[in-house]
Parts: C-alpha cells; sequence; structure tokens
C-alpha cells in the first residue's frame, strides 16, 4: 500500500515539469501563418511583407505556409482542425469562401463559430476594369457599349469567388449579360484581360496596380462603400447608380476556437504594432495594398457585416450558382 | 453534363470513358486479328519475387504510421534484401543501417521533413 | 541603332553587378540548391524558393536574392533530368520525355554521354535563351498575350497528339494511355464548376492526384516491381559502360537538335503555364521526324535526349520573359520570385528596365554566369552518377523504392500518398508487361486539365460556338498544323505498311 502512494506521489511530482512546460509564455517558438492560397497572389504577398516586419515586433519568427485548394477551404479547415495553441494561424480570413461560399453550399466548418477573429490587416476591394485600348473609356461607355452585345466576358479569379458574384450583380444592375469566365487566381485573370481575352476583369487593386500605371489597364468603378484608399480616383458603383456595395476580400487574421484569450490579445497587439510601422504602410502603399487594421472585437463585427451585405447582394441581384 | 454551351464538369470524364471502350475494342480486334501466340503471363513462377516485392511495400506503407521512419526502413531494408535479394547477413545489416541513417539525414534533418515517428513521438 | 547601344550598356553594366562577390557567391548557391532539388524527388523549386523568401530578406538586396532564386529555378531543370536518365524517374514534368531515350541509353552502358549531352545542351540552350532575352523580350512577351484560351487548347492539343507518338509502336496503345492520363487528370476538384470528381470518398484526392505521385508509382515503382521478374543479381547495366564521354558522332549527331530544341523551348516557353512540357514534347517530335535514324527513337537515340533537353532549359528562361517585361508570372516558382521582388519593393513590369535596370541587367547577367556555373558543375559529376549504376542492382532497388516513398511523402506529409504510389507502382508495372507505355499517360494527365480548362473557358468565351478555334488567327495556326500534321502520320503509316507488304 505503501508503495502505491509513493509511485503515485512520485508520478504527480514528475507530471510537475510538463505542466510548468505548457505554461511557458507564448510564443516560444515560431509561429506559423497559413496563407490558403497559391504563392504569389496577393493575400501570399501580404503575409510575407507582415513576416518580414514581424521580427521588430513578434518574440518570434513568423512563417508563412502557402496550403492552396479547394478556393481557400482546404487551408482554412487544416487551421480550424489544428490545436488551439497560438502557434497556427489562419490569414485570408474574410475571404470569398468565408463571406461569399457559406451562402450558397455547406461548409466543412463553422466559418464564425470555428474561428476567433484576432486582427484585420487590409481590405482588397473589387475594382473593376477594362484594357486601356478599349473602344469604352468608362463604367457609362461600358454599359452602352455591353448591353448591345449578347454576352459580355469577364475574367474572374475563382468560381463562384467574392468577384465572380460581385460581377453577376453589376450584370443584373446594368442590363448586360455578363458571363464570368473563371482562371486560376488572380495573376491568370489579369494576365487575360491584359491580353484582352476578355472585355472586361475584376481584380484587386493590387493585383493590377502596375498595369494601372503602365496605362494597359483602366479602372472604372470600385465596388466598396467609399473609395479605395490605394486607388482613390475611382468612382464607386455606388457613385456611379448602382447600388452595389461589398467588401470585397477582407484580409485578416484568425486563430482556431479555443485559442487562449492572453495569446489573441498578444498577437492583435503585435499585428497592430506592425499595421502602425511607417516603412510597412508604405510598403503596402507601393504594392496597392491599404494598411486597415482592426482589433479583435470590430474585425469580427466588420466581418458579420460583410457576410450579411453579401447576402444582401446575392438576395437582391436573385444571384444564382449555375 | 452541360450542354456545348456551358460545359459541365461530367462532359469531359464521359467522352473519354466512351473513347477508352472504343479504343480497347479496337486494341483488342487488332491483336486478335494478328493472332499472338499464346505467351503466358508469368512464365516459370517469375511472379514470386514481384509479389513479395509488393507485400513488403504494403507492409511498410502500412507499419509506418505506427512504428515511425526509422523502425520501418530499417526493417523493410532488411526484409527486401533477405527475402527477395538472398544476400549474406552482414550484407544486408550494414546496407540496412547505413542506408537508414542517410535517408533520414537527407530528409528528416536537413530538409526538416516531419517524418513519421510512430509509437516513439 | 539607339536601341542595340542600349542593351549593350545596359548588359555591360549589368555584367559590373553580376561579377560582384555577393552575386557570385550567391549565384552559386543558387545552382547548387537548384540541381539537388532537381534531382530529390517531391521538392520542386518553387517550394525550395518559398523556404529561402525570409532569407531573401535578411539579404537586403533585390537583384542578389532574384539572382539566387533564378539560380534555383534553372538549377532545377539540369537536375530533373539526372534522374530521368539514371534511374527512369523523371523530376518535374518536363523532364518525362528525358527518360523515354536517357534510360534506354543508360541502360547500353551510355549514361555518360546521355547526362553530358543533356548538360551540354541545357546550357547551350539557357544561353539562347538569356540571349533572347536581352534582345526581343518586349515584342515576343507582347506576342504571348495574345494566348487566351483557344490558343491553349490548340497548343496542348497539338502536344497531346505529339504525345501519343510516345507510344511505342502502336498508336492505339498510345491513345489508350493518353485518354487514361486524362482520367487521371481529372480527378479532384473541377475549379471551374466546383464540382469533386472520382474521389470515392477519399478526402486527400480532393486536389487531385500529385504528379510526384503518379510518376514515382508509374515510373519508378513500376519499373522495379517488372525487374524483380528477372534475378538481376548483378548491376543494372549489364553491358560495359563505355565512354563516359559523348562520342564525335555524338556531338555531330546532336548539335542541330540542339538548336532547333533551344529555339522551340523558347518560343513555347514564353507563354504562361505549361511552356516547358510541351516544348519538349513538341522538340522530341520534331527530332524523331527530321532524324536519319528514327527507328532509333525510343531506344536510346541521343538526339531524344539532347533536343527535349534543351527545349526544356530554353523554356525556363523564357519564362521570365513574362515576368520581366509584363510583370506577369507564367508558374508556381516565378510566382514566387515575383512575390519576393513585391516585398523588396521591386514591381515587375514594363517599368522595369527604365526604373530599375539594375536588377533588370544584373538578372539577366547573372543568367548567363549561373549557366555557366551549372555547367561546370554538371560536367564532372558525370562520372559520380554512373558510378552510382555500378552499385547492384539488388541493393539499389529497394533504395530507389524508399527515395521515393519518402519524396513522396514529403510533398503533403501523408502516407496517403504513399499507398497511391504503390497502386500506381503497380499499375505501372502490369502496363509494362501489356506493352503499354507510360509515358503517353503522365503526360496526358500533366496537359489534360490546361485542355479541359481550356476548351471549357473558350467555349464559355464565345457562347458556346467552338467556331472560336479556328476564326482566332493563332489557334487556326495550331488548329491547321494539327491536322497537317495527323494527316501526314497517317500518310507515312499507309506508306510504311505499303512498303512491308511489297516484302
Amino acid at each position: 500500500m505503501k508503495k502505491i502512494v509513493v509511485v503515485a506521489v512520485l508520478m504527480c511530482l514528475l507530471t510537475l515539469p510538463v505542466l510548468a512546460g505548457a505554461q511557458e509564455k507564448y510564443p516560444s517558438k515560431p509561429i506559423e501563418v497559413v496563407v490558403p492560397f497559391a504563392a504569389g497572389g496577393s493575400t501570399d504577398v501580404l503575409a510575407r511583407l507582415v513576416g518580414k516586419f514581424a521580427p521588430k515586433y513578434f518574440d518570434k519568427p513568423l512563417v508563412v505556409v502557402n496550403k492552396p485548394g479547394g478556393g481557400g477551404i482546404t487551408g482554412t479547415e487544416g487551421v480550424v482542425r489544428s490545436k488551439p495553441d497560438g502557434y497556427s494561424l489562419f490569414l485570408g480570413y474574410g475571404s470569398g469562401h468565408d463571406l461569399v461560399t457559406p451562402h450558397f453550399q455547406k461548409m466543412p466548418y463553422d466559418t464564425f463559430n470555428d474561428l476567433i477573429p484576432v486582427a484585420r490587416l487590409s481590405v482588397h476591394s473589387i475594382v473593376m476594369i477594362i484594357r486601356g485600348d478599349a473602344p469604352y473609356k468608362n463604367m457609362k461607355e461600358f454599359v452602352e457599349w455591353g448591353k448591345k452585345k449578347d454576352q459580355v466576358t469577364a475574367s474572374v479569379s475563382t468560381k463562384a469567388g467574392s468577384v465572380d458574384i460581385t460581377f453577376q450583380a453589376v450584370g443584373k444592375a446594368t442590363g448586360m449579360k455578363i458571363v464570368s469566365i473563371p482562371f486560376r487566381g488572380g495573376a491568370e485573370s489579369v494576365t487575360a484581360i491584359v491580353g484582352g481575352q476578355t472585355d472586361c476583369g475584376g481584380n484587386h487593386p493590387s493585383e493590377v496596380i502596375s498595369h494601372i500605371k503602365a496605362k494597359r489597364l483602366i479602372p472604372i468603378a470600385v465596388a466598396l462603400e467609399n473609395r479605395d484608399p490605394a486607388i482613390p480616383e475611382v468612382p464607386t458603383f455606388k457613385e456611379l447608380g448602382y447600388n452595389i456595395v461589398a467588401v470585397g476580400s477582407v484580409k485578416g487574421v484568425a486563430a482556431p476556437k479555443g485559442t487562449p484569450p492572453e495569446v489573441v490579445r498578444y498577437l492583435a497587439e503585435r499585428f497592430k504594432k506592425v499595421c502602425d510601422d511607417p516603412e510597412f504602410i508604405k510598403a503596402m502603399k507601393d504594392i496597392g495594398q491599404p494598411v486597415m487594421y482592426q482589433g479583435s472585437q470590430e474585425f469580427g463585427q466588420y466581418l458579420k457585416a460583410g457576410f450579411e451585405q453579401y447576402g444582401k447582394l446575392i438576395k437582391e441581384f436573385n444571384i444564382k450558382l449555375e | 453534363m452541360g450542354k456545348l454551351k456551358h460545359p459541365g464538369p461530367g462532359f469531359l470524364p464521359f467522352g473519354l470513358a466512351c473513347l477508352l471502350i472504343a479504343l480497347a475494342l479496337a486494341l483488342i480486334l487488332s491483336q486478335w486479328k494478328m493472332g499472338n501466340a499464346k505467351a503466358p503471363f508469368w512464365p516459370e513462377g517469375t511472379w514470386r519475387r514481384p509479389l513479395l516485392g509488393v507485400g513488403v511495400f504494403i507492409l511498410y506503407a502500412f507499419l509506418i504510421e505506427y512504428a515511425g521512419f526509422l523502425i520501418t526502413t530499417f526493417i523493410f531494408l532488411v526484409l527486401w534484401l533477405w527475402v527477395i535479394e538472398k544476400i549474406n547477413w552482414f550484407r544486408i545489416m550494414a546496407v540496412s543501417v547505413a542506408v537508414t541513417a542517410v535517408l533520414y539525414l537527407i530528409f528528416g534533418y536537413f530538409l526538416e521533413v516531419p517524418l513519421p515517428a510512430g509509437f516513439l513521438a | 541603332m539607339g536601341e542595340i547601344l542600349n542593351i549593350f550598356q545596359g548588359l555591360a553594366d549589368g555584367f559590373g553587378i553580376a561579377f560582384s562577390l555577393t552575386n557570385l557567391t550567391f549565384a552559386l548557391i543558387g545552382a547548387v540548391l537548384g540541381t539537388i532539388v532537381g534531382i530529390l524527388p517531391g521538392l520542386g523549386p518553387s517550394a525550395t524558393i518559398s523556404l529561402l523568401l525570409p532569407l531573401s530578406f535578411k539579404i537586403g538586396s533585390p537583384v542578389t536574392s532574384i539572382i539566387m532564386m533564378a539560380g534555383i529555378f534553372y538549377g532545377a531543370m539540369y537536375g530533373g533530368s539526372t534522374t530521368s536518365i539514371l534511374v527512369n524517374i523523371p523530376g518535374e514534368a518536363a523532364s518525362v520525355v528525358t527518360c523515354i531515350d536517357g534510360y534506354q541509353m543508360a541502360l547500353k552502358g551510355r549514361a555518360g554521354p546521355a547526362l553530358g549531352m543533356a548538360a551540354i545542351g541545357s546550357f547551350v540552350a539557357g544561353t539562347i535563351g538569356v540571349l533572347g532575352l536581352t534582345f526581343v523580350a518586349p515584342p515576343l512577351a507582347e506576342f504571348a498575350l495574345k494566348f487566351g484560351p483557344p490558343e491553349y487548347f490548340s497548343l496542348t492539343l497539338l502536344g497531346l497528339v505529339m504525345a501519343t507518338l510516345l507510344g511505342g509502336d502502336s498508336i492505339i496503345k498510345g491513345l489508350i494511355m493518353v485518354v487514361l492520363g486524362l482520367l487521371l487528370g481529372s480527378v479532384g476538384l473541377d475549379p471551374i464548376s466546383g464540382a469533386i470528381r472520382f474521389t470515392w470518398g477519399f478526402h486527400m484526392l480532393q486536389e487531385g492526384i500529385d504528379f510526384v505521385t503518379l510518376a514515382m508509382g508509374m515510373f519508378g515503382i513500376g519499373e522495379i516491381f517488372y525487374n524483380l521478374e528477372k534475378v538481376l543479381k548483378t548491376e543494372l547495366v549489364t553491358r560495359k559502360i563505355s565512354h563516359l564521354w559523348p562520342s564525335l558522332k555524338d556531338w555531330m549527331d546532336c548539335k542541330w537538335p540542339i538548336v532547333r530544341g533551344s529555339f522551340i523551348g523558347f518560343l513555347i516557353g514564353i507563354l504562361p503555364g505549361g511552356g516547358a512540357v510541351i516544348s519538349s514534347l513538341v522538340s522530341y517530335a520534331v527530332e524523331k521526324r527530321v532524324a536519319k535514324n528514327p527507328e532509333e527513337f525510343g531506344k536510346g537515340a541521343i538526339q531524344g535526349v539532347a533536343g527535349p533537353e534543351s527545349a526544356n532549359n530554353a523554356a525556363a528562361s523564357a519564362s521570365f520573359i513574362p515576368l520581366l517585361t509584363l510583370g506577369i508570372p507564367g508558374n508556381a516558382a516565378i510566382a514566387m520570385i515575383f512575390a519576393a521582388l513585391l516585398i523588396q519593393g521591386v514591381t515587375p513590369g514594363p517599368f522595369l528596365i527604365t526604373e530599375k535596370p539594375d536588377v533588370f541587367w544584373g538578372v539577366v547577367a547573372s543568367m548567363y554566369i549561373g549557366n555557366v556555373m551549372l555547367l561546370i558543375l554538371n560536367l564532372p559529376m558525370v562520372g559520380l552518377w554512373v558510378q552510382l549504376l555500378r552499385v547492384p542492382y539488388s541493393i539499389l532497388a529497394p533504395i530507389i523504392i524508399l527515395f521515393c516513398c519518402v519524396g513522396v511523402f514529403s510533398v503533403r506529409n501523408s502516407v496517403f500518398d504513399i499507398w497511391v504510389m504503390g497502386i500506381f507502382g503497380v499499375i505501372g508495372y502490369i502496363f509494362r508487361k501489356v506493352g503499354l507505355e507510360p509515358g503517353p499517360l503522365i503526360l496526358a494527365f500533366v496537359l489534360g486539365p490546361i485542355l479541359e480548362r481550356s476548351i471549357r473557358q473558350a467555349l464559355l468565351m464565345s457562347a458556346g460556338s467552338p467556331s472560336i478555334f479556328l476564326t482566332r488567327p493563332i489557334s487556326g495556326a495550331l488548329m491547321t498544323a494539327l491536322i497537317l500534321f495527323i494527316g501526314f502520320q497517317i500518310f507515312m503509316n499507309r506508306r510504311k505498311r505499303g512498303q512491308r507488304e511489297k516484302i
């Protein structure tokens, strides 16, 4: 009997160091940031840029990992199912697969309850662009031209993504028959519109800013509540008379449900510091991505509002997935 | 499947399946016309070694998640070299240890691939 | 005239930049890394570049970073052919064609000349590619922009038809393999409609079958299972390993294939996406057509190695053109370099030459240097690789299998992939017994998704009218070439059969 007690006490004592280890200060090792899109895309560039400035403000490095697939769902699901210890984060929270896809299909996880919003980093709006040498120069002329055609082709980055849905709404609102041609991501769809393969295209400002500077592409409208600070000369759809407002593709950081609140707070604080760094702001401006930080609470609310906004858009314009 | 105007996801697989059936028939017909001699598919028990190879491979794929990379790879090499190639024991041991170590160094250590650790985790 | 002078001025500046000690060192690091990556299964150049991105921040200078990454990229092209020749396992899709004659040469004791010629061809092609990049980049890039879905469809179809030629003697067998490859390529999530195909509930199959898994399985494992039938106690190469260097005849045979391959690779490589694979196919078909000894192809014709290898290296150089002149990345590895540049404040695009000439010319100059470095690196290694073939096959075989297993595992950290590879191994074994060549299958597997995507995009663009493939000039030209090609093949076959009957 005594022996058992001794053994039991010894076992308890042995577990103490393990428990102590578990209480180590966060972060004690590099933090993995999952980008569920292909390398080189706008989300990936954002993540890597943040990763570049992170060592100044985070105690351990941020390691960016690409896990593309399923329109973003595969990589995100990986984070949802990972241990909520703060070492596995998802960057890109608020993209098409979070705000648009759940309106159309059943998701393998609950976008709002299985993930904790940590911080918003940027908003990638949806801008409609046309070729520089097209026979139409602005939205008004484009609509006039487009209404006479059998169909107007638009290059989009993913089928049923935020851009696709927005453009279908545009079609219904303007009376043009817009047919979306899906490509594999932003880079491919930009190539298509630059090459004149389609009549117009929908992209995020960061994807087309260099082409706009080179006058190869002209932005004619942006689907946001107010003008996008990255392209302030472009009017919103609202200004032009079409009630198409959406949040575009929101880029924020999320952690799996169950992550300790202190960890979330730490992350939100540090991300804010990165977003306040003037060099970071300049670098982001150069690539056409506005720095738009929001803390966990507001970010969560912003996301829910954005989700509902898409829902309204879909309902109002009766958008269906074919 | 979709119409031509709007091809759906089933379009290609269906077309391919039809094509495959047609081609297979054509192949069978052409072979039949040529009247190939009845050569045995597996002459003289040559199926033994490939089957053993497949068997050891299956064992490897199965064990690796339970026993981890190091142990399973070692067992794989020993089994393969012993049962299939039948070389002497000394060689088997030397090669098995060396190769397992080198593979671990290159992939596990140098490239930091998270190799399965099995129950040693 | 002023244009040409500007170019030479820029090049001179570029060499000045490229010859700095830092840049030379990083070019070397990139080249070595790239070669290793090309040889090792599983890890590809784009994954490597993404791993090294944080390092590139520490380096600080965008020129140096891109020099290193470019080195990795075409170093991988050099390395990929090594495994194709030695053990019949393609390092990446562009090296599949090299397996066909390369491996046969190795079996005949001619691995040395094969490896050597591959390296030399790659060097010449890389140089021609960089020359092209220097002088004709902008207009060619504009041309590349005109390629839309209909053009990609026609080009890929042409490539696929050429792939059936690799099916050995029987066209029907070649076609069957192509169709099977296309079916395998459609496994997984369909990007255009979002529907999931052929996964039978296996979650891991949702992304489709990975190229590495299929290649290692069909080529590597399949070959080993097949060889198990014979009790090979000796080396894989039963004939005495003859000279390490290509013979004089080899040089004569290869000089034109290398030049032709370089041009073919360069032109097709400019097109974003899939350029290297298609160019290697076209080069192989062209060489087989113009060779004085076409029967040798498939049995170890050195032109079948020199041409495609030159093509895929020229394509690698050419894929930088859309990036540097238009700011459009053509494939995954280039996309990583694109991201790296963006983060360092360099925006690739039409303004790159004028705003940051040091980056542009520094990179171009370093590509010349890189090619030289790779040649110097690879040639002495030929001797080393050939020694590898001296290892008794009884020991080599399980090592190859393990290499494949770990390689396949490292792609997605999944044991499931090992099982899938094993299944393809068994299938590959049976195919070999029946006389079905895996080459066309895997090429169709790679090209299939491009083909399907393009035709659906094209039909969407034309509102269902198939005439778009003929009415657009480039697509129409390609389709015509295709029809002529098929017609020519049929004609030649009839003639051959007629001649045989006369005997």
